[in-house]
């Protein structure tokens, strides 16, 4: 069983994501720990998708129970290629007053997730992000790029 | 979000990037060494984060500094992944 929405390239539509995976966890009975997992790496992208892509099209999210867990996909159409498994690396290890927030939030995904894979389709200009997160310990996830290439 | 001064900031619901601008405003006017209680915070992302970091490197150039108590799991990780609790006094909750 899966389900998808989609949702205007707004930051303030942020609430409108976070009550779809809400109900969506429900009524696939995906555990509720879950949730703020996936929250968090649904805004990173969302928002990385407002601030920075030219495109207007809606971007969809799909949502699916798997084993122990959830397998999400964000679908952007009329975008450029950014692959956001290779984002730069961010140095976690500075002292605060030469810290700067900007590139956590990608850092921080892959940490988050069991896996996160990236598919971009040049015919179609559209960008796919698939990642898993389930009830196993945690540790840092595996990023790829295979992704898939159609939207 | 509630308290100052000597009263811990009581933060609640979500912190994302939604919230940021509003999170930024309240806790810009607070001096000195300034907890955050975040017994009632269920959620961060990076926006959060940002709000934190930019609220700590104000008050550390005026001697004072942040730090947070009854910090949840989910934050923990947030803050463990991006070096944050090295760099801010951290207190887990139950």
């Amino acid at each position: 069983m899966s389900e998808s929405a989609s949702f205007a390239r707004r930051i303030d539509v942020l609430a409108e994501i976070f009550a779809f995976t809400t109900a969506a966890f429900e009524r696939q009975g995906v555990p509720g720990a879950l949730r703020a997992d996936v929250d968090f790496v649904l805004e990173e992208l969302f928002t990385n998708i407002v601030k920075y892509s030219r495109g207007k099209a809606p971007v969809a999210i799909e949502i699916a129970a798997i084993a122990d867990g959830v397998e999400v996909t964000l679908t952007e159409p009329e975008a450029d290629r950014f692959d956001v498994t290779q984002a730069p690396p961010v140095d976690i290890s500075l002292p605060a007053v030469q810290r700067r927030p900007g590139g956590l939030g990608l850092h921080l995904i892959p940490r988050l997730v069991d896996s996160v894979q990236y598919g971009y389709s040049e015919g179609e200009r559209c960008s796919r992000v698939v990642f898993r997160k389930t009830s196993a310990a945690p540790s840092p996830g595996a990023a790829g790029r295979d992704g898939g290439e159609r939207c | 979000m509630e308290g100052g001064g000597e009263t811990p900031v009581v933060l609640s619901g979500r912190l994302d990037a939604t919230q940021a601008v509003a999170a930024q405003a309240y806790l810009d006017r607070l001096q000195g060494v300034v907890t955050l209680d975040c017994s009632d915070l269920q959620y961060l992302s990076s926006a959060g984060l940002g709000v934190f970091l930019k609220t700590h490197k104000r008050l550390l150039g005026a001697g004072g500094r942040l730090r947070l108590t009854a910090v949840n799991r989910h934050l923990q990780d947030i803050f463990s992944y991006s070096g944050f609790d090295q760099i801010l006094e951290i207190e887990p909750g139950r």
